[in-house]
């Protein structure tokens, strides 16, 4: 399973058809990728096991989303002021 | 309402059409607002089913007709957590 996501992220081009987002409208393929992230590392390291594999979220989500929304979400968190829920 | 119809329609048979159209029009609209208020992609519940679109696998088709779409092959990407 690690193995595969390792050799996924190495052929990493860019995000991958969802089909939970079928249109052009890719807003929130870029939202949930983020939130699906943190919440990825926020449940591996409650596991305590490696979150390498998040990485694939990480990938998918600096593909689709502008970079400005990306500062604004991580100072959000910062600031503990983030409308999503992680 | 529908026997003012039905006599408007008997007194000018040229009505006709116009209450057809107006029939199927109205209840496409309702339609298909209907299947847009129960799609997967809008969140109505946001305490007990907040990300409908979470729940489904990967080969569900969102779209009314899928022309290029090859939705069986689809699997998830990402890594389970």
């Amino acid at each position: 399973m690690a193995e595969d996501i390792q050799q996924k992220l190495e052929k990493y081009r860019t995000a991958p058809f969802d089909s939970r987002f079928p249109n052009q409208n890719q807003t929130k393929n870029c939202w949930q990728n983020y939130l699906d992230f943190y919440r990825c590392q926020k449940s591996l390291d409650a596991k305590g096991v490696d979150t390498a594999p998040c990485d694939w979220y990480k990938r998918v989500y600096k593909s689709l989303c502008p970079i400005s929304w990306i500062e604004n979400w991580d100072s959000q968190r910062e600031d503990g002021t983030f409308p999503g829920k992680i | 309402m529908f026997r003012t119809i039905y006599r408007h329609a008997k007194k000018h048979p040229g009505l006709i059409p116009q209450f057809i159209f107006l029939f199927v029009g109205l209840s496409g609209a309702s339609l298909y607002l209907i299947r847009l208020a129960r799609g997967p992609h809008v969140s109505w519940d946001r305490r007990n089913n907040p990300e409908p679109w979470n729940r489904l696998d990967p080969t569900y088709q969102y779209k009314l007709v899928a022309i290029n779409t090859d939705y069986e092959r689809l699997k998830k990407e990402g890594p389970d957590f």
